[in-house]
């Protein structure tokens, strides 16, 4: 047995998503190739005196033939998200629930939670004076996300959700990279799932963080972010558990890195220092020279300050290989879906490394000349040889997270 | 009230509280359970339903009463509600 070499690298055997393009990873790949954005006109709740109109909202769902469960009418949307997504990438990764008898955790992210019925309790509350149904509060939790997935899989393992603002997706993938390397799990369930609510969308109003249109990440006029929904789920295993039960890896999760700005509440660094420290600590920690990155997934808010704070700290970390890669912003796609969105953004990145070409990131407008990235713009660009790529999330507060992702074969 | 005026009327407050997809008084029996398997309550609902109860009748309910044996179906909770008006009655006589 002491003599066995262990192998604790960790795999990504399974997929799940939900976005405005619709409940599934099918959705949102082809919602990701079609040039168009999800970001428009939304229904969730009366927003005409805000400033702007848009976001990426979820249309109704999940499909009719899914398994809801007894518990279901307890959940808030944003568990509902995240069970839909579990379940999918469970399923895509051939591993059946419950998972109880296996060395599996969850590791999650959110956001919001239960705060959109949170909403609703206090509106009912205040608005009609009648004493709400307590049944809006009953998953009101930042967790309740990630333990509404523990309990639908019988995850007994170590649970955990994170919650630092738009890095918590990118944070909860880390920790579930420490986990499976460390031998303390096998299985990892990690991602995030938020939903669209009125203290988020007025909020990131407030600060004047929100463009009217949809986003436009790093073209020339951008304005600021939309506000997204949805969850991301990545089913993650140690090489020696995928390679057990002879599944097969759809990509490696090969390193990650984190900083934090330790600057600003809101603002990034100007520089990218912080977002190039975790870039940096991110290619140290997958052993990978910076020339060895195919394509970048940038966090690419569409808000002025983060566009060029981010490129500038992918010029630092990468060098001239910054401005030569195809470079791509999912949140110009499906919105900004917050403490999640770094789960959904691998997960698009792992797409996008499976199917070899970087989708385009919608918006009008010219590429802005004073960022001088390699904007895939349209139509998806073929990468037949690219291997390894990078996701970055970086996040209000200054909490910065880079992932390297890699084709395992 | 009577007990089949106090069943009838507890299955319309049990619809009316609880907000079920799909559920009406008719389809609650007198004798299925409310809770786990038959009508699928939870706890969550039985605060909902303990609330309703005692600002429908003006009752009160200890937490030790929410058990099975009151709640255990529609029958036992209209038995529980008339024992408690009953005892309730004459101190309302009293009052007058």
């Amino acid at each position: 047995m002491a003599s066995e070499a262990r192998d604790r690298r960790a795999v990504i055997t399974g997929l799940g998503a939900v976005s405005a393009f619709g409940w599934g990873v099918d959705a949102l790949r082809d919602g990701l190739r079609s040039g168009r954005t999800a970001i428009g006109p939304f229904q969730r709740f009366d927003h005409t005196r805000h400033r702007t109109h848009v976001a990426g909202e979820v249309p109704e769902g999940p499909p009719p033939d899914f398994a809801r469960g007894p518990r279901w009418r307890r959940l808030s949307l944003a568990d509902r998200f995240a069970v839909f997504a579990a379940r999918e990438a469970l399923a895509q990764a051939g591993l059946e629930g419950p998972l109880h008898e296996r060395a599996a955790g969850v590791f999650f992210a959110s956001s919001t939670g239960g705060m959109l019925e949170s909403e609703r309790y206090f509106t009912q509350l205040v608005r009609a004076g009648a004493r709400p149904p307590l049944g809006l509060m009953s998953s009101q939790q930042i967790n309740g996300p990630g333990d509404a997935v523990a309990r639908d899989l019988r995850v007994t393992g170590p649970v955990q959700t994170l919650s630092s603002a738009c890095a918590s997706g990118a944070l909860a993938l880390e920790a579930a990279l420490a986990a499976i390397r460390a031998g303390e799990v096998e299985i990892a369930v990690a991602g995030g799932s938020d939903s669209l609510c009125e203290i988020t969308y007025s909020g990131f109003n407030a600060l004047r963080a929100v463009d009217e249109a949809p986003c436009r990440p790093f073209r020339e006029g951008r304005a600021g972010m939309s506000i997204g929904e949805g969850a991301g789920v990545l089913v993650l295993e140690s090489v020696d558990h995928a390679r057990g039960r002879g599944a097969t890896p759809l990509a490696e999760l090969r390193g990650s890195g984190a900083s934090c700005d330790a600057s600003h509440m809101t603002a990034p660094h100007p520089e990218g220092a912080g977002a190039a420290l975790a870039l940096t600590r991110a290619f140290t920690d997958a052993h990978l020279e910076p020339d060895g990155v195919d394509f970048i997934n940038a966090h690419g808010t569409g808000t002025p300050l983060n566009d060029a704070a981010e490129f500038a700290a992918f010029r630092a970390a990468l060098g001239d290989r910054a401005s030569q890669v195809p470079l791509t912003s999912t949140k110009g796609v499906v919105g900004h879906l917050l403490g999640s969105s770094g789960a959904i953004e691998a997960v698009a990145t792992v797409i996008g490394l499976r199917d070899r070409e970087v989708h385009p990131t919608p918006g009008g407008g010219r590429v802005d000349p004073a960022i001088g990235a390699r904007l895939v713009l349209d139509v998806p660009e073929a990468v037949p040889d690219a291997r390894t790529a990078v996701s970055t999330s970086l996040a209000f507060g200054g909490s910065n997270v880079a992932l390297v992702l890699a084709r395992w074969d | 009230m009577s007990q089949n005026g106090i069943r009838t009327n507890l299955k319309q407050l049990i619809v009316t509280t609880l907000n079920l997809d799909g559920l009406t008084p008719e389809r609650i029996a007198d004798d299925e359970p409310l809770f786990g398997s038959g009508l699928g309550l939870d706890s969550v609902d039985a605060l909902e339903l303990v609330v309703a109860l005692e600002k429908e009748y003006g009752i009160s309910i200890a937490s030790h009463e929410v058990d099975r044996s009151v709640f255990g179906s529609l029958a036992s909770l209209a038995g529980f509600v008339e024992r408690r008006l009953a005892e309730s009655k004459p101190q309302a006589a009293d009052g007058q």
